[in-house]
């Protein structure tokens, strides 16, 4: 397909822009923009939700939103990018020999490399400001519920976790909790770096040797979530994982009589 | 220039035999690896005999488990009882002679383990607590108790596993009593009288598990869980119940 | 020191090839003397501190500190008698007596005239240079590989049935290392310095002995690392997180002696490319008219430079806790894990840049040939390898986000880390800029080009969500993680040098790479590879943690599905394997300048001359100027 006299990227003032996009290539990449966005979009938005697991707190959800939104707004530049990619892709030349002649000499273009460098950095911004707005509901969160959070000190040893709960005075190796309680977990490790993860509670943080690093969250649903280990910590990481449950308030209060009733330690 | 359809021919075949080399290698390593797994993983089915009635009302069948506690392959030769003694570490202590253990699904398993090693200080003091067994307890020569001081323990024997739709949780953690001073084993051995440690627990459905010991008996590395501790077929193994 | 002059070939004499100490040095007389020194030191050591294996009744335990001072000093041996054996030191040894190599001599380590043997010993050429590393990334890659497809295998189905967890966590780490060790020198020891030199004008490196010992010293470190698998393995990932390390049995020293010796080497190999490329670029080549591979390349080792000898320091001070119990990283005694991670991500994260810049360039180097446009915006290229390393030195804590050091440290790593974006977006604006209007020749190299636009596309995007501070709450440390990093470390680095290599090939070897066993190991490797690192994204998503060898029943469809696509990669790397020997022994023979490209290196035939020009070039303008309507 030979391309016709040298046109800019732009149109130029003087250019409809029904010419531009008429043009084979332009109205190729077009629809094919159309589709990769879609592709993108329908990412975001039906298949990150279907992977990730149960919501369980605020926290969670916004974990999730970050995942769906900064998706779909990245769709439009994946669309850019991988239409003009695949189109340049369908019209290639093809054979043994190379191309009998050269493609327009374009060596820059001012005013693209401007808007291109524009827009990326307003998705910077964009994921900066929400990143922070973000950061910033969690901590006024955990400040609002500090007053009357249920404290659970965790302790990473390899290979297991155990869950002491200072107020109610019993420790166990599930950890169970109230529903709609701010909860402050205070982590620490016995020995190398563990990395407490509640899973759908959507919190994490390291358990550090002698260095108590914390995290909080309120359960907002009731169900099973899982705690694992997410830093590496030698034969057994694989198999440190321990269940977790909401429960209802009269619920876990049973809960902690039980534990007592057998020395403090849930059976 | 052009390659004849003989010189293609012999080309593919040699792609053919090279890429099938290649195949061979990477399965070659795969297998030796393999065979290098779960090495000095010798197995105890357990033995079932008769029923039991548990604390919860129900019957279940009764089976048994018997392993040991050693403080090394010297020790653990003089029971006749090895692990790992022929071909393992020289100096480390070990279960044995089995690290493995098959338990029956929805059983009340009852597991009696002989233990001669000594012992300090937990790293952490929740696993001097007996949790998962019947009645919360463990017997120690003839007494029940629920928890030991946290420097009162030489090993511990925790399974665990992962929370999985597909199978029960199962989760038992016995701390075993460190020996005292004075006094001489059966065996000649010398070091200090041993203890015998009866516990029960009920299993669930079928699962697969682990076990490890939570005592930093890996001396000299950090918090004492390196070495033997870092090493498979001494203090950790698995729990099949089937 | 005598430079080499550039008279043609048949008027410089032939050194005389007496029989003299450095004509008889070789790999093998390296490998005498390394074993020598090592099992000299070993016996030192045991008749010292007592057997690491020392059968001792009773109440005595083994000391560790003892093994590990052993075990490092033996190794360390090797590596220096394996120097000593091979002749790089006879330079330094004259140097001592107030001599140093005569003309001859030097001539003779340049290897003219010598054959393949010149490819097994000290030889100075940057050509034979380039082909030593060449063959040694693809030995590591095959490693690295199949150590892949073993962990792949054994998380085919849940239950680590395949594997023991033991041998799996150390599959991990090993081959973690392996391959990131393979990745950063995959562009740039091949092709910066077979290459590079030739593209600029000049007639060798800067410091050709230098380069010789760059990668001689890397050579040393392949046994190293390969012996940690009969030293018990190591129980860390590829990062050998303390206090994990300190705790680690014999096989971490391993780990440690290789990075200690591999920064040795890259740090040599680092300044022996930025020299070259400042002083040595040919007349008429200014700056604007530089091509875009050899400033990726420069750019790319003048950020290890300062990055390396952070891992080094870390690595030291790991091999003194574990030593003489410095305590660096044990909070009994005051020390922190956290000074570990940050000096290891301060080096971790410029790292990843280090391999990453490369591949980008090389490919920068291959579309505009194969579209035959200029390529689009070389300024805006400079400015996003330029962006790129310098913010790449202010992200590092983005590793460290949820490790609880510095949360309110957190926010401003975050901003640096999402700006990274901007420069690395200028990279892509590049690329498309050049495909767009053109008409694509389509080989082997030009296809890397759009398998590198999809990969990098995905691994961008990816990123973008672990830089979220409150996301990575859930995404750190799970399975995400690793597809994240292999989607732009395999993805784009490796597939820009699989890439550079088929542009490459002909001027390297005389013949040109295998056209269909090329394009079936890419179609095999690209499906493969997106099947095998989607499925990982579907993992971490759904929750699964990395460098775990069992996991939950929910994870067994997705990681099934990575398993297979695995296996595709795999053969598709065996099958690319195969196209390479046989290329190399039977390919084509290729002419002079097959691809049509405008730069230097295919204006000289092969074999290349030694001093590759016979008179040196003048540079008139930027090697882009195709196009219709060029200025």
């Amino acid at each position: 397909m030979a391309h016709h006299d040298d046109q800019d990227l732009l149109p130029t003032p003087g250019q409809r822009v029904g010419t531009f996009l008429k043009r084979k290539d332009v109205s190729q990449t077009f629809v094919l923009g159309i589709f990769f966005t879609a592709v993108f979009v329908v990412l975001g938005l039906w298949v990150y939700p279907h992977w990730m697991p149960n919501v369980m707190s605020k926290e969670m959800q916004g974990n999730e939103d970050i995942m769906i939104w900064f998706t779909v707004i990245s769709a439009p530049i994946a669309g850019v990018v991988l239409a003009i990619a695949m189109e340049s892709f369908i019209n290639m030349h093809r054979g043994d020999t190379p191309p009998p002649e050269d493609g327009p000499g374009i060596k820059t273009h001012g005013p693209v490399v401007v808007i291109w460098s524009a827009v990326s950095v307003l998705f910077t911004i964009v994921a900066i400001v929400w990143g922070i707005t973000e950061m910033n509901t969690w901590s006024s969160d955990a400040l609002a519920g500090s007053n009357n959070a249920l404290v659970v000190d965790v302790t990473g040893s390899q290979w297991n976790w155990s869950f002491n709960y200072p107020a109610q005075g019993i420790t166990s190796h599930e950890l169970n909790l109230p529903i709609n309680q701010p909860v402050e977990f205070r982590v620490i490790s016995a020995d190398v770096n563990h990395s407490f993860w509640p899973v759908q509670l959507g919190v994490k943080v390291d358990a550090n040797r002698l260095s108590t690093t914390i995290a909080r969250t309120t359960p907002d649903k009731l169900g099973v979530f899982d705690v694992k280990c997410a830093e590496l910590c030698g034969l057994n990481h694989a198999y440190m994982e321990t269940a977790g449950h909401v429960e209802s308030v009269a619920d876990f209060n049973n809960w902690v009589s039980q534990a007592k009733a057998t020395g403090g330690t849930q059976q | 220039m052009a390659s004849t359809t003989a010189s293609k021919s012999k080309t593919a075949l040699g792609a053919v035999v090279a890429i099938a080399l290649g195949i061979a290698v990477v399965a070659g390593v795969g297998v030796e690896l393999h065979a290098h797994s779960y090495l000095n993983a010798p197995t105890e089915t357990a033995t079932i005999n008769g029923t039991i009635t548990a604390p919860d009302g129900k019957s279940y069948p009764h089976a048994f488990i018997t392993d040991g506690l050693y403080a090394d392959p010297i020790d653990s030769k003089a029971h006749g009882a090895c692990a790992t003694c022929d071909g393992g570490h020289p100096t480390w202590p070990s279960y044995g002679p089995f690290t493995h253990f098959v338990l029956p699904a929805h059983a009340y398993v009852t597991v009696t383990m002989h233990v001669y090693d000594g012992g300090e200080k937990l790293n952490s003091p929740y696993f001097a607590n007996v949790v998962g067994t019947v009645g919360g307890t463990m017997n120690v020569d003839g007494k029940d108790v629920a928890s030991l001081a946290p420097d009162g323990v030489q090993h511990t024997f925790t399974i665990h596993g992962l929370p999985t739709e597909t199978q029960d949780p199962l989760f038992v953690n016995i701390p075993m009593p460190k020996t005292g001073d004075g006094g001489q084993d059966q065996a000649g051995s010398p070091l200090p009288k041993g203890h015998v440690v009866t516990f029960s627990f009920i299993t669930g459905g079928k699962g697969n598990y682990v076990w490890n010991c939570e005592y930093p008996c890996g001396d000299t590395t950090y918090q004492g869980f390196g070495a033997v501790m870092g090493s498979q077929g001494y203090m950790s193994g698995k729990v099949t119940v089937l | 020191m005598t430079t080499l002059s550039h008279k043609p070939a048949s008027a410089r004499p032939i050194p005389n090839p007496e029989r003299s100490l450095i004509t008889r040095l070789n790999m093998g007389t390296g490998t005498v003397v390394g074993i020598l020194f090592a099992v000299i030191t070993y016996y030192l050591l045991r008749h010292h501190f007592g057997s690491p294996w020392r059968v001792n009744h009773g109440m005595d335990m083994t000391n560790t500190h003892f093994v590990n001072v052993t075990i490092l000093c033996t190794m360390f041996a090797w590596s220096f008698g394996f120097l000593v054996g091979i002749g790089a030191l006879i330079g330094p040894f004259r140097w001592l007596i107030g001599k140093d190599l005569t003309a001859e001599e030097q001539l003779y380590l340049a290897g003219d005239g010598q054959g393949i043997k010149r490819y097994f010993k000290y030889c100075t050429d940057h050509k034979v240079v380039g082909i030593q590393y060449l063959v040694g990334v693809m030995v590591m890659l095959g490693v690295g590989g199949t150590m892949a497809m073993m962990i792949r295998t054994n998380l085919a189905t849940p239950g680590s049935h395949f594997i023991a967890p033991i041998i799996y966590n150390s599959l991990v780490g090993l081959h973690g290392i392996t391959m990131i060790i393979a990745m950063i020198i995959v562009s740039t020891g091949p092709f910066g310095n077979y290459i590079m030199p030739i593209m600029i004008g000049a007639a060798d490196m800067a410091f050709p002995r230098l380069n010789a010992l760059s990668w001689w010293v890397l050579f040393t470190a392949i046994p190293v690392l390969c012996s940690a698998w009969f030293l018990g393995g190591i129980p860390t990932g590829w990062t050998a997180y303390a206090p994990l390390s300190d705790q680690a049995g014999p096989g971490m020293n391993a780990f440690l002696a290789t990075i200690i010796i591999f920064a040795l080497s890259t740090a040599v190999a680092g300044m022996n490319i930025t020299t070259t490329v400042v002083a040595m670029r040919a007349k008429g080549m200014k700056w604007n008219r530089v091509p875009i591979f050899v400033v990726g390349a420069t750019i790319s080792v003048a950020l290890a430079i300062p990055a390396f000898p952070t891992f080094m320091v870390a690595m030291i001070q790991t091999g003194l806790d574990r030593t003489i119990s410095t305590g660096f990283y044990d909070a009994n005694v005051g020390g922190s894990g956290w000074l570990y991670a940050n000096l290891f991500w301060i080096m971790g994260h410029p790292e990843v840049y280090v391999i990453l810049i490369p591949g980008v360039a090389a490919l920068m180097e291959i579309a505009p040939v194969f579209v035959r446009k200029p390529l689009f915006s070389y300024g805006a290229a400079i400015a996003g390898f330029a962006g790129i390393a310098g913010l790449s030195v202010l992200v590092w804590a983005h590793h460290m986000y949820m490790s609880g050091w510095m949360p309110n440290l957190n926010g401003p790593f975050m901003i640096t880390t999402e700006f990274i974006s901007v420069p690395t977006g200028l990279l892509f604006l590049v690329l498309v800029g050049t495909l767009w209007r053109g008409k694509p020749w389509m080989k082997m190299p030009m296809l890397s080009v759009y398998a590198f636009i999809w990969d990098f596309l995905i691994g961008g995007i990816t990123g973008i969500y672990l830089s979220d501070v409150p996301a990575d709450n859930y995404l750190h440390g799970s399975m995400f993680v690793t597809a994240h990093f292999h989607y732009t470390l395999m993805g784009a680095a490796l597939t820009g040098a699989i890439g550079a290599l088929a542009f490459w090939f002909p001027k390297m070897t005389g013949r040109m790479l295998n056209d269909r066993g090329s394009y079936i190991s890419f179609w095999l490797i690209q499906i493969g590879f997106n099947v095998l690192f989607l499925g990982m994204f579907m993992a971490g998503a759904a929750g699964q943690p990395r460098r775990v060898a069992d996991y939950a029943q929910a994870f067994a469809h997705a990681n099934l599905i990575s398993t297979i696509g695995a296996y595709s990669v795999g053969l598709g790397m065996i099958v690319l394997l195969w196209a390479i020997i046989h290329s190399w022994r039977s390919g084509v023979i290729a002419p002079m300048n097959p691809w049509g490209s405008k730069t230097l290196e295919w204006t000289v035939p092969y074999p290349v001359p030694l001093v590759n020009f016979d008179e040196p070039p003048v540079v008139t303008s930027d090697p882009y100027n195709y196009g219709r309507s060029a200025k």
